[in-house]
């Protein structure tokens, strides 16, 4: 099983929310994966088990692992091709 | 009725939060099965919260109490950060009506082109809560409480048009925009950025913060702060190595537990949020809107943490040494709602943000120390968490110290405090400056990004 992580600023309420609105969308479309939401404080610790990283807060650097960008979860703009394109990256 | 309602009230937020929570549920059309498992993780969330500030205590109380005998300073207010006192605020027993009273205001304005902002964010509906609840003590009266948060959220919503390019300009995300009240504080600060213009060379200083983060990264986990915090209180309090370390190993729990304990407020509150955010999107298809969304799209800037790190020292520096400071800054040493909101007055020049931060910190640390009595009354109303007799809570870094402060005085005209009126006077002539300085530097945004 994949493990997709959620980062923000607490690890709180905006990742929280991304995360269960994913956990949510791959439940519906039976992928199977792990959702964490967390601080992205720590971001390097998680980062390390994590295989896509959904960032909320666009940054300049490279985790090494595909990453998309957490918005359109929050605004439901594009968020279907959004999910469309992390079904992409899960089926590798 | 009278009798039922403090019936329920007398049962303590873990028992009565989860009773309105079902009832909220329901209406909202949630399945009872879903309702049920929201309202009892809402009722642990609190209780959860509870434990955690009475560990902290045990742990915390004797030293900071040691720390005000050994060295005179009368820091008897400890700074618990934000989710302990998230957890009092959706602890009042008004709290859920400031859901209703956010999304109706918020669609008012939205039909009446007021603004452009759809806010989404129904988390920070707890800030409100919390302004309410503070005014409320101060003055004695329900109705100032929920009139200042109904100012509170015309204001955000006003300040999201007014920096919605700026932040579009800085992150690249269109459509957004951050109608929380954290960036409030612009108000106090674009002025005085403004008087930097006239430092010579401080336009021109280039700071590489990405590669400073990278240094200083560590200092912003929240275990890792709180273990130096201990230390730092250990020092003071004389403590011999081993309470030293056990100390500051405690703290390092604190402060990671917190946020953990909070998520479940979250978890518990995500299915209401949902839904009105669905109640709220149906109502404005087709209208150019800008979506309101929480403060993270903002972490990935390294300017933030940068500042919050890079502040810590000031801030404890600050407490000690500032006549009439009363708090011990723990939680909420990591000032992110100053942070967040000079980065988008000082469009990320971090020698900027470091020059307002130091100007800014004791408006934060004496706001803290004015609502501590409120903040602890509450908390010892709402029972479950117990304070030590002679201590206090408050929260160093709240988002819109100045705001708060300048309306709880002015509310508190019905008390006879007539001195509220004249800092009102003050914050609205400073407003006018602001609203007009931002306007011109959203069309320059807005020329920046080719709109208009």
């Amino acid at each position: 099983m994949k493990t997709i992580i959620v980062a923000c600023g607490s690890g709180v309420a905006t990742s929280q929310t991304v995360a269960s609105k994913v956990d949510k969308l791959c439940k519906e479309r039976k992928i199977p994966a792990k959702v964490m939401a967390v601080d992205i404080k720590s971001l390097e610790q998680n980062i390390r088990i994590a295989d896509v990283y959904i960032s909320i807060a666009p940054s300049y650097k490279d985790y090494g692992i595909p990453t998309i960008s957490g918005i359109p979860f929050l605004t439901g703009v594009g968020m279907e091709e959004t999910m469309d394109q992390l079904e992409e990256i899960l089926k590798k | 009725m009278k009798e039922v309602i403090n019936y329920i009230l007398d049962l303590g937020p873990a028992v009565f939060l989860p009773l309105i929570m079902i009832i909220v549920g329901l209406i909202v059309r949630m399945k009872f099965s879903t309702a049920f498992s929201s309202a009892l993780t809402l009722g642990v969330a609190f209780l959860g919260m509870s434990v955690v500030i009475d560990f902290m205590f045990d742990a915390i109380g004797p030293a900071s109490e040691a720390f005000v005998n050994n060295t005179g300073l009368q820091l008897n207010i400890l700074d618990l950060g934000w989710p302990p006192n998230a957890a009092i605020a959706w602890a009042w027993p008004y709290a859920f009506f400031m859901f209703p009273i956010q999304i109706v205001i918020n669609l008012l304005m939205l039909g009446f082109n007021k603004t452009n902002c759809l806010n989404l964010d129904l988390w920070n509906v707890w800030n409100k809560i919390f302004t309410a609840v503070i005014v409320s003590g101060i003055t004695n009266s329900l109705a100032m409480g929920f009139i200042v948060a109904s100012i509170e959220v015309v204001l955000e919503l006003k300040n999201a048009d007014l920096t919605q390019k700026q932040i579009q300009r800085m992150t690249g995300i269109p459509g957004i925009a951050l109608p929380h009240s954290m960036a409030l504080t612009a108000v106090v600060l674009a002025p005085i950025n403004r008087l930097l213009d006239f430092i010579p060379g401080l336009k021109n200083v280039e700071i590489d913060a990405e590669s400073l983060k990278e240094k200083l990264g560590i200092f912003g986990e929240n275990h890792v702060m709180g273990f130096i915090i201990g230390i730092f209180i250990a020092l003071f309090a004389k403590y011999d190595l081993k309470s030293t370390l056990t100390l500051a190993v405690q703290a390092a729990t604190a402060l990671t537990l917190f946020p953990m304990v909070a998520t479940l407020f979250m978890k518990a509150l995500a299915p209401i949020s949902d839904a009105a955010g669905e109640f709220m999107k149906k109502r404005f298809p087709g209208k150019e809107i800008y979506i309101g969304l929480d403060w993270p799209f903002l972490a990935g800037q390294p300017e933030v943490w940068v500042t919050c790190i890079l502040l810590v020292p000031v801030i404890l520096l600050m407490a000690v040494i500032l006549p009439g400071n009363g708090v011990l800054p723990f939680g909420g040493i990591l000032n992110i709602c100053f942070a967040a909101t000079a980065l988008i007055v000082c469009n990320k020049n971090l020698v900027r943000m470091l020059i307002l931060g130091v100007i800014a910190t004791p408006l934060y640390l004496y706001v803290g120390t004015a609502f501590a009595p409120h903040i602890t009354n509450l908390a010892r109303q709402v029972g479950t968490i117990d304070i030590p007799a002679n201590q206090m809570i408050t929260w160093n870094g709240m988002e819109a110290p100045e705001f708060r402060y300048v309306f709880s005085r002015a509310a508190n005209i019905i008390n006879g405090d007539y001195f509220g009126l004249v800092l009102l006077a003050g914050y609205i002539a400073l407003y006018i400056w602001y609203f007009k300085h931002m306007k011109a530097r959203e069309a320059e945004a807005a020329k920046d990004l080719g709109l208009s």
